[in-house]
């Protein structure tokens, strides 16, 4: 695995401007960088990468099983106890799922490890399955990269097709789409997954999470009063479930991506579980409970809330010390630690990559870099392709 | 180089992807309708208006169980989709005296309605798109008898188009007169997810953030 520098293509900037890539830079400084590129061989991706993904995503439906059945472990997932008949239920009628991205940490040799499951939220979607596909026809186009240059990038295909597949399910219905006010990244990522399911024929409407309504006989509606019978929503369960609207969903009988069964994977409460289920597998950290860290041989280790996003408040501690914090809103539901294992560095970069799936398919990556080993939301992200 | 298939994806269109301009979004089963425009521009799709479901049946002999089910979710979508009033007068005042019916909602309410004077019937080259499932589309229409209403004298349909005037026989509309109508109810509040993004967001000072995702 190689890094490499590179000149940016001279238009970059018109292009975002020509294909609606509007947050390409967040406040003043460079998110899409393309002075960098990363090279992998085949047989990483395939090998250290693809197989390791899907087989992952597999632990993890495993560990949803458990949980669902076992009061203790849902309440050690915190998921509160109202809803735990809600989860279950779409558990055991397997709900439909779009997408999930994994964060692993690897140097292109040995086992790839996993930091965590971004099961329910999982941004940097378009840039993953558009842009930097483009930078690469581009490159190519250009002459920079040989004609049979790849990358390990089947996303956008894969939604489109996702997309048919749940449309069979739902003929004829309006999928709502949803995400948060004030974010020009989440209205662009939304978007984006909007015209992947017009691509697939399904007719899509958008409401603010804001606005969703209370209608009459328990439905929620978009601003037009049409009730909202499916919907996508980049929002995360655990603040759904804890807000006032959660009381409706039960009774609403809407069909959620991702569905509430999500609300298991997405919270680092997996970690521990994975580890316990299949301690020692070459993929997995070492992770605990607090509860459980006595009895662990856990020395360097990374405390992480339960429910946190973007590199939040997680802490790193190394012989007995905090060396590294990066702070932040979340923690109130507790903390987990994984072993430490740091990302790896090239030149000043620590890298971190991000494996997709789409359903249960591993579907492409995408490469984030940070001079600093926490990686958080103004992480740059850099294209990489497969070349031998 | 290996045998093994591309890992990139190879169906990606850039016309599709393309911003400038409106929002753009062609949908690739429209060719197959044969004049279906995009935007709903313009009219150029056949239907029927048929009073009800034997003049379906008597124009269309071989079509007999088409004719129900239109007729069916016709009469179905008006219910799901169309005006609702909460007083006979104020249905009254848009659709005309003795144009509109009592009807008992799911949660027991008391609601007018506009009596369904007439559905279209059209066959649909590609069911795919709007999926009905039985290859036809369909759609209740109202009239109106009133004089105060824009609709007087013409056809309407559950969101408010406008269909020309009402008379029975062929029409021409676009191929948004199929698409699926969503139900509508009354919404009495909002506002009650996003609360936690309000908490979270107020620490770290910045206006505006990158997101909600992980």
């Amino acid at each position: 695995m190689k890094r490499r520098t590179t000149q940016e293509r001279p238009y970059w900037r018109d292009s975002a401007r020509e294909y609606g890539f509007h947050f390409h830079t967040m406040y003043g400084e460079p998110y899409w960088d393309e002075c960098a590129y990363y090279q992998f061989t085949l047989t990483q991706i395939e090998n250290d990468i693809e197989d390791p993904t899907a087989e992952i995503h597999q632990m993890c439906l495993e560990v949803v099983s458990r949980v669902v059945s076992d009061e203790q472990l849902l309440r050690r997932f915190q998921i509160p106890e109202a809803h735990w008949d809600y989860i279950r239920n779409s558990w055991q009628q397997r709900d439909e799922s779009l997408y999930a991205r994994l964060d692993l940490a690897y140097n292109g040799e040995g086992p790839a490890k996993l930091y965590e499951n971004n099961a329910d939220t999982p941004t940097s979607l378009y840039e993953t399955g558009f842009w930097q596909w483009l930078w690469l026809e581009d490159k190519i186009q250009a002459g920079e990269f040989p004609q049979h240059t790849d990358q390990f990038n089947s996303l956008q295909d894969k939604i489109v097709d996702r997309f048919y597949e749940l449309a069979i399910q739902h003929p004829g219905e309006i999928l709502h789409f949803s995400c948060c006010k004030d974010t020009e990244e989440d209205r662009g990522t939304v978007q984006y997954l909007e015209d992947c399911a017009n691509e697939a024929g399904i007719h899509t409407r958008f409401v603010y999470v804001e606005d969703i309504g209370h209608g009459e006989g328990d439905l929620f509606t978009d601003l037009d009063d049409q009730v909202i019978t499916w919907m996508f929503k980049l929002y995360p369960w655990e603040f759904m479930l804890r807000e006032e609207f959660g009381t409706l969903l039960q009774a609403s009988n809407t069909c959620w991506l991702e569905p509430p069964w999500k609300a298991i994977l997405s919270n680092k409460a997996l970690l521990p579980l994975l580890w316990q289920l299949w301690p020692n597998h070459p993929n997995l950290l070492p992770a605990y409970f607090e509860d459980q860290l006595p009895g662990s041989d856990l020395k360097d280790y990374v405390k992480k809330p339960i429910f946190a996003r973007e590199g939040a408040n997680v802490s790193i501690h190394v012989d007995g010390e905090e060396i590294i914090n990066s702070g932040g809103p979340y923690g109130e539901e507790g903390f987990i630690y994984q072993a430490y294992h740091p990302l790896p560095k090239h030149d000043d970069n620590y890298t971190l990559i991000g494996s997709w799936l789409v359903n249960d398919k591993p579907a492409g990556i995408s490469v984030r870099e940070d001079k600093q080993l926490i990686t958080q939301d103004l992480s740059r992200y850099v294209p990489h392709i497969i070349l031998e | 180089m290996s045998d093994s298939p591309p890992k990139r994806s190879r169906h990606i269109n850039l016309r599709h992807m393309r911003k400038s301009g409106r929002n753009f979004h062609l949908k690739p089963l429209a060719a197959a309708l044969s004049a279906v425009t995009l935007l709903g521009c313009g009219s150029s799709h056949e239907a029927m208006v048929y009073r009800d479901v034997s003049d379906c049946i008597q124009d269309n002999p071989h079509l007999e169980e088409q004719c129900e089910k239109a007729y069916q979710r016709a009469q179905a979508e008006s219910l799901n989709s169309g005006p609702k009033y909460a007083s006979e007068r104020d249905c009254n005042f848009d659709f005309g005296r003795d144009n509109c019916v009592a009807h008992t909602g799911p949660q027991g309410q008391n609601w007018f309605i506009p009596a369904m004077a007439g559905f279209m019937f059209a066959r649909l080259l590609d069911d795919g798109y709007y999926r009905n499932g039985f290859g036809y589309g369909y759609s209740p229409l109202y009239t109106s008898y009133s004089r105060y209403s824009p609709h007087y004298g013409k056809w309407s349909t559950v969101d408010g188009k406008l269909y020309g005037s009402r008379r029975y026989g062929s029409i021409k509309v676009s191929g948004d007169a199929f698409k699926p109508k969503p139900k509508v109810v009354r919404t009495m509040s909002r506002g009650g997810f996003g609360s936690k993004v309000a908490a979270k967001s107020s620490w770290g000072g910045s206006s505006s953030r990158s997101g909600w995702g992980g």
